[in-house]
């Protein structure tokens, strides 16, 4: 035995101590980041045992970053190094179903899907649907604050969470919000923790507001001979009285997926109503539904978070959809670039997969962030080799806000231990 | 205050923008909770954001408090002035920046009132969600201070859900954007923290909102039960029937009558009234509200009267909004809370008030939002009756007490503010507010913006608790303090 390893197995030791016998190892080449070996995995049993942990390594200047099902790890910038990963599976329950209250606490560890399967049994649901529902968990998507096409009825997580619990890095936990839908007693730290990516604190458990589970469902899939026809058929349904619960848009080729979710007679005409409006914009729709109108929204998912390569999120004003659209077709075929477009149509937020030479892509990308102001828009790089990382930062401009927001960070983590330098404006 | 900082509020906003003499000064000593009042050393009246900016950079200058203010209509003495403090009142920022119909958007400036933002995008058919009973004078930098909500926050949500960018101006007077007009700026959600932190993070000067849609249809219907549990169990079943309507609101006896006597709206004589609202595209709004309708029914409702037209629906509507003002009918004064449990406590926490009330001896009127388990008990008083008003205080606070004990809130909309700072550890640990704390001292090191709100302090409250330390379940790994 080296003395190197033998100072790591005393690490180990360190932090079985805290978090749990045999809950702690070394990193394996599984657990990089970015080609980034963490030193110590622990995947500690309880929020008490995370806390302690956590403050073991903030004493000991230790750098630290937390895993949920490891599904976004790779966003914001390359760590430096990562000398503990706390993982957050071991903590996978969901705590309480208020059924009657429409509300639900569930640990950070816990998977979507689980989580639903649990809320399903009183017909109702945490109304999220982002990219890998099936091992995303409940921290992570918080954390990134990741929603999916339903975000046009339902909003992002933010818009959901009404209570969090919290380690901060000095091990201290902490409780904001609470249990009942409505509160403003104060301040709203879980909006602050949420989207923060793991830059402020652990999120440990977190209570949301719950949607009832629909009684059934339509989706027009729509084909377009061009992407330029999405834009006013958007303006048109919205305009009118037209109620769908995710208005998504893929390009190339041009297609839309309309979803409508009530009672079946409403599905029914909203759909139909729905279909009528895109032949007159020159689309040819179908209407699904059933295990055709699921197997249409995992191919729309899979379009772009499925492949290799770039992923970009981008976001505009919903009204400069047309114009974006065929900004991205250009560009991209003058750099030649392969690319494809999935997103939210009616509220201008679109997923980018890029392919490509690498400086061509960055390129792409500062182009593309020059077309939007702070504040009317933006382009983050969701995942990317690292080479890409290196050539444009991965967030874009942060704007007058930043210097406040060094500052929380610098409050809540006064060491930088947590998820240094990845975050946001290089928090 | 010097004669030298007064002479230079008076150069950054005129002589016609300062306020200093006591008289004058009278209008500026509480918002709408009148009970707490303070005068404040002087108030200034700015036109523009650069002169926010001027006057607050001389306050951190000098290490003078400030307080911003809007309409004044708070509940919870947000806006309640420092005595050696400046007050800077919003209501001249009063102009509509940008309507974007198109992308359902509008930017104001703080001083705008609420249901102006709706009477300016109405004939394109798009309205502004949040609706605080005091809209027609309550102003969005307002709104924004206390995350307003209203009778339609069930469906709709409250303004955290409807601001998506603020202009500020830092308690170091330097100007900062949080959030945007586009969707997900990139960074830390500061504006989801501005928004509710009762103005003690920053001055709002420029406010992005959300546009919503006018629905196809809206229906609403009032029905009477014989017990405040019948309507309380007929609000769960809604609910948990899976359906979200646009409103629900609860009415008791006595709010009843206080209402009939000062607006006859027609509600029968019950000791409970349950109005529902329903909106949407017509063909959902007409297949759930026969639901909704058949749920009263097997909870014993009677006496529905279904709303045919607008005219019908604001009349129920003036009845609802009017319950606090008919009050007056009943008692001279009354004390209002807004504590907020699980709407499926409602039967159980209903019934303490109720004994409450006998105890007491002083009339407590139940008005308020059931869908949300947002209760708003008037405790009625007479102030010119010795201790009563202390009593009615008190048994506020009981109320209150009974919201905590089902896993509530201390409030839903009114804030926190002056009036239940010291009541913050009730709800939160030392280590919740500490780091609710980090928050404030990020912003705000010197403490000048809105201080003493909020946050219990041992000049407000005498001595807070000790540290928080763990409980042995939450060592054990129990998580129960959510």
């Amino acid at each position: 035995m080296t003395s190197r390893s033998s100072s790591l197995d005393a690490v180990v030791a360190e932090v079985e101590a805290r978090a749990g016998a045999g809950l702690a190892r070394p990193g394996v080449a599984a657990d990089a980041i970015d080609g980034i070996v963490p030193g110590i995995v622990a995947q500690p049993p309880t929020p008490v045992a995370l806390a302690t942990t956590l403050a073991w390594a903030t004493e000991t200047g230790r750098t630290v970053v937390v895993r949920g099902g490891g599904t976004k790890l790779g966003w914001g910038a390359s760590p430096g190094s990562v000398d503990l990963l706390l993982s957050t599976t071991a903590m996978n329950a969901v705590v309480e179903h208020r059924h009657g209250d429409l509300t639900a606490t569930v640990q950070a560890g816990a998977t979507l899907a689980e989580t639903n399967a649990v809320l399903s049994r009183h017909r109702q649901w945490l109304p999220l649907d982002p990219p890998w529902s099936d091992r995303a968990t409940i921290g992570g998507i918080v954390a990134a604050n990741d929603s999916g096409p339903r975000r046009q009825r339902h909003g992002t997580p933010r818009d959901l969470i009404i209570g969090m619990t919290l380690a901060r890095a000095d091990g201290l936990m902490a409780k904001t919000g609470g249990i009942v839908v409505k509160n403003v007693a104060g301040y709203d730290l879980a909006r602050l923790l949420t989207g923060s990516f793991g830059c402020l604190g652990v999120i440990l458990t977190a209570t949301f507001k719950l949607a009832p589970l629909s009684e059934a469902s339509r989706t027009v899939s729509v084909a377009f001979p061009a992407s330029a026809r999405c834009g006013p058929l958007v303006a048109d349904l919205l305009a009118h009285a037209s109620t769908p619960s995710a208005l998504e848009l893929a390009t190339p080729p041009a297609t839309m997926l309309i979803r409508f979710e009530s009672v079946e007679a409403v599905a029914v005409e909203q759909a139909e109503h729905a279909a009528t409006l895109a032949r007159d914009h020159g689309g040819t729709p179908v209407v699904l539904t059933g295990e055709d109108e699921t197997a249409a929204w995992r191919g729309h998912d899979a379009r772009v978070f499925d492949r290799e390569g770039t992923i970009l999120k981008l976001t505009i004003m919903p009204a400069d959809l047309s114009s974006t659209l065929a900004w991205l077709d250009d560009v991209a075929t003058a750099r030649q670039l392969d690319y494809v477009v999935t997103g939210r149509a009616g509220l201008g937020v679109l997923f980018v997969g890029l392919h490509g030479v690498v400086s061509e892509q960055a390129t792409f990308v500062t182009a593309l962030r020059e077309r939007l102001p702070v504040g009317r828009g933006s382009a983050t790089i969701q995942r990317a080799d690292p080479e890409l990382k290196a050539l444009v930062d991965v967030w874009g401009p942060v704007g007058d806000g930043l210097r406040i927001m060094q500052e929380v960070k610098r409050r809540f983590d006064p060491t930088g231990t947590l998820n240094p330098g990845r975050g946001p404006g290089g928090l | 205050m010097d004669a030298v900082f007064l002479a230079e509020l008076e150069r950054i906003v005129g002589p016609d923008g300062l306020v200093r003499d006591a008289g004058d000064l009278l209008t500026y000593e509480s918002d709408a909770l009148v009970r707490l009042r303070e005068r404040p050393a002087a108030a200034v009246l700015p036109d523009t954001v650069d002169q926010v900016q001027q006057v607050v950079r001389l306050c951190h200058r000098s290490k003078v408090p400030f307080v911003a203010r809007g309409s004044g209509t708070g509940l919870s003495g947000g806006a309640l002035p420092h005595p050696d403090g400046v007050l800077i009142v919003l209501t001249r920022l009063n102009r509509v920046l940008d309507i974007d119909i198109p992308n359902q958007r509008i930017t104001v400036e703080p001083g705008v009132t609420n249901l102006e933002v709706t009477r300016r995008v109405a004939s394109s058919g798009y309205y502004y969600a949040p609706d605080p009973s005091s809209q027609v004078i309550c102003s969005i930098g307002g709104n924004v201070a206390e995350n307003s909500g209203g009778a339609h926050c069930l469906k709709y949500g409250f303004t955290v859900h409807h601001v998506l960018g603020v202009e500020v101006v830092l308690p170091d007077g330097e100007l900062a954007h949080l959030g945007g007009e586009a969707l997900d700026s990139p960074g830390l959600d500061l504006l989801g923290v501005i928004v509710g932190s009762e103005g003690t993070l920053a001055v709002v000067t420029k406010v992005t909102l959300r546009l919503v849609r006018r629905p196809e249809a809206v229906q609403m219907l009032l029905v009477a039960f014989d017990s405040t549990d019948a309507a309380g169990n007929a609000v769960s079943d809604i609910i948990s029937a899976g359906i979200i309507p646009a409103a629900i609101e609860m009415m008791d006896r006595t709010t009843i009558r206080a209402a009939e006597a000062a607006v006859h709206p027609g509600f029968p004589d019950a000791e409970a009234v349950l109005i529902v609202e329903l909106d949407g595209p017509r063909s959902e709004v007409v297949a759930l509200f026969a639901r909704v309708e058949a749920v009263c029914a097997r909870n014993n409702g009677w006496g529905v009267q279904v709303a045919r037209d607008e005219a019908q629906r604001g009349r129920i509507w003036m009845g609802r909004k009017a319950a606090f003002a008919a009050m007056g009918r009943i008692a001279p004064n009354y004390y209002v809370q807004d504590g907020v449990i699980p709407r499926s406590k409602l039967p159980e926490v209903l019934r303490r008030i109720r004994q409450l009330e006998i105890e007491s001896g002083l009339t407590i009127g139940n008005v308020f939002h059931a869908g949300d388990g947002n209760l708003h008990p008037l405790v009625c008083y007479d102030a010119a009756v010795d201790g009563q008003a202390d009593l009615a205080e008190q048994v506020a606070t009981e109320i209150l007490t009974y919201c905590l004990d089902v896993g509530g809130s201390l409030t839903g909309e009114h804030g926190i503010g002056a009036d239940k700072a010291c009541h913050m550890p009730k709800m939160f640990t030392t280590a919740d507010l500490e780091t609710m704390q980090l928050v404030r001292a990020a912003f705000d090191p010197d403490q000048i913006c809105n201080p003493d709100k909020l946050f219990p302090t041992p000049r407000l409250c005498g001595e807070v608790p000790g540290p928080y330390r763990a409980h042995p379940a939450e060592i054990a790994g129990l998580i129960d303090r959510v």
